[in-house]
């Protein structure tokens, strides 16, 4: 519906094809420039992977340690949490002024928007951990490390995966941005390039790929995340409650 | 089977029975605050190795407070006063099962082993032993939530025992369950030798049938503040006398 109303539109308008190039324009631009973006999408996406692996990693990592150490949650989440409010354009041009051009800052800068949602959800995680499952770690002679170990490491692994949902819907804006802004190779070079010559059809096509893209890293971590947390899965018997035994 | 102190399965591995396995003189356990409430006043309370002590009494006379104190899980900002001496170790079982939902039943009786440090090849027999004998076998890869309520606090109290700490604190392990499934977790486990091998158990609970059908003793709580009002010796024939006087006990004015 929406795709017939901007083709029919843009005709009965006259707009020019620079302006918003009617659909079929713009899917016939895709499949001419399809065999040339191979090079560009996997460039873009080992940024997005990269980048998104680090960023949970740190996230988890900066999770444990808030958790187990009071000072560091004191001192280093609002620190943290600061350095959330600069802009990623902002950030972009620092990042290549001392990474240079190549993949290091593109991966640096998904990992900056990839791992805060990861500390975020896994930090909240950890802090909410079931008053009885740690009473019953304690009452069976449990310390604080198997605390830790048992319960409150586990119980957090819903939440950041959770987190890392959520990172993945900006890894790959993240990487496209970062190559817009310097870059060799990728969809923001692209993107771009086509800027420059008043290509929208083919900006058009990007914001396509894009869109493709983080739904498809998306629907990625969150088939893995199933995988990960097992009993999560709805279960084919029903839930027994207090059935005699 | 009930253990009376000269039972004779105890005496091959367990030291004499008048050994206390935990002694408690004077306990009294206060919650400061706008309204300080005394939860127990002056329990006296000792079981030796060998015994299954049941603690019965009105909710809220701080029967579970006596268990966690046991357990060295006193409540955060209570005043406790008093000479507890327990022995070197103890495993309390919640009253709601505790288990793990990220783990597999087997993997969720293991986690008082792991904690005790026990090797894992032993603990994983043993383990795979006491689920035939609580009657679990076949679901050691189950999920917790797969499993029925009588089937949890099974797992749950599997959990507690297989540490071999020499103390078991329950906490109303069958509470939450439906009256019938009760019943029958009381029967298979009046025929399950928690306090043999040199163990001691102490149980709370509010029913009286329970508590006399498990127990050697049986210390009847008064209401808020919990003290002693009664120390009865189960008898092991007909425990009809036994229980008229539990229950005059629990119910001093003879209201019911």
């Amino acid at each position: 519906m929406l795709l017939v109303g901007w083709e029919v539109g843009v005709r009965l308008s006259d707009l020019p094809a620079f302006v918003l190039p009617p659909p079929s324009q713009v899917a016939r631009t895709a499949v001419e420039v399809a065999p040339l973006l191979g090079d560009d999408v996997a460039t873009t996406l080992t940024e997005a992977g990269l980048g998104l692996l680090v960023g949970a990693v740190v996230g988890l990592l900066l999770a444990v340690l808030i958790a187990a150490f009071p000072l560091v949650s004191d001192t280093v989440y609002p620190l943290v949490t600061l350095t959330q409010t600069v802009p990623t354009v902002v950030l972009a041009p620092l990042l290549i002024l001392w990474a240079g051009f190549g993949l290091l800052p593109k991966v640096v800068l998904v990992a900056l928007t990839a791992f805060f949602p990861v500390l975020v959800a896994s930090v909240t995680a950890m802090a909410a951990v079931d008053a009885e499952h740690a009473e019953m770690v304690a009452g069976l002679g449990g310390t604080r490390r198997h605390q830790f170990w048992l319960v409150q490491l586990p119980a957090s692994v819903p939440g950041a995966l959770g987190g890392l949902r959520v990172a993945a819907t900006y890894a790959i804006g993240a990487a496209v941005v970062a190559e817009y802004l310097a870059g060799q190779s990728g969809l923001g070079v692209f993107v771009q390039r086509s800027r420059k010559g008043y290509e929208v059809d083919q900006i058009l096509v990007a914001v396509a790929l894009v869109a493709g893209l983080t739904g498809l890293l998306f629907l990625l971590v969150d088939g893995l995340a199933r995988l990960a947390t097992p009993w999560q899965r709805p279960s084919s018997t029903p839930r027994p409650g207090r059935t005699p035994a | 089977m009930r253990h009376g102190p000269m039972t004779s399965s105890l005496s091959t591995e367990a030291p004499p029975t008048s050994t206390p396995a935990l002694e408690v003189a004077g306990l009294t356990v206060t919650f400061p605050g706008a309204r300080e409430v005394v939860a127990l006043q002056d329990v006296d309370l000792q079981v030796r190795v060998g015994e299954f002590v049941a603690v019965v009494g009105p909710s809220g006379c701080g029967k579970s407070t006596l268990l966690r104190v046991l357990a060295g899980l006193t409540p955060a900002g209570a005043r406790v006063s008093g000479r507890t001496t327990v022995g070197p170790a103890t495993a309390w079982m919640p009253q709601r099962d505790g288990l793990l939902p990220w783990r597999r039943a087997l993997p969720n009786a293991l986690v008082g082993a792991r904690i005790a440090g026990q090797d894992r090849a032993t603990a994983d027999a043993r383990a795979r032993e006491l689920f035939d004998e609580f009657g679990l076998t076949g679901f050691e890869r189950a999920w917790t939530h797969e499993l029925s309520g009588g089937m949890r606090q099974r797992l749950a109290l599997l959990r507690t025992c297989l540490p071999g700490r020499p103390v078991l604190l329950l906490d109303e392990p069958f509470g939450a369950l439906d009256a019938i499934t009760r019943r029958r977790m009381n029967a298979w486990l009046a025929g399950v030798d928690l306090a043999g091998h040199g163990r001691a158990v102490v149980l709370v609970t509010h029913d009286v049938d329970e508590a006399l059908l498990l127990a050697d003793r049986v210390v009847v709580l008064s209401d808020r503040p919990g003290r002693v009002v009664l120390d009865l010796r189960v008898p092991r024939d007909g425990t009809d006398g036994a229980r008229r006087s539990l229950l005059e006990a629990l119910d001093p004015e003879g209201t019911s």
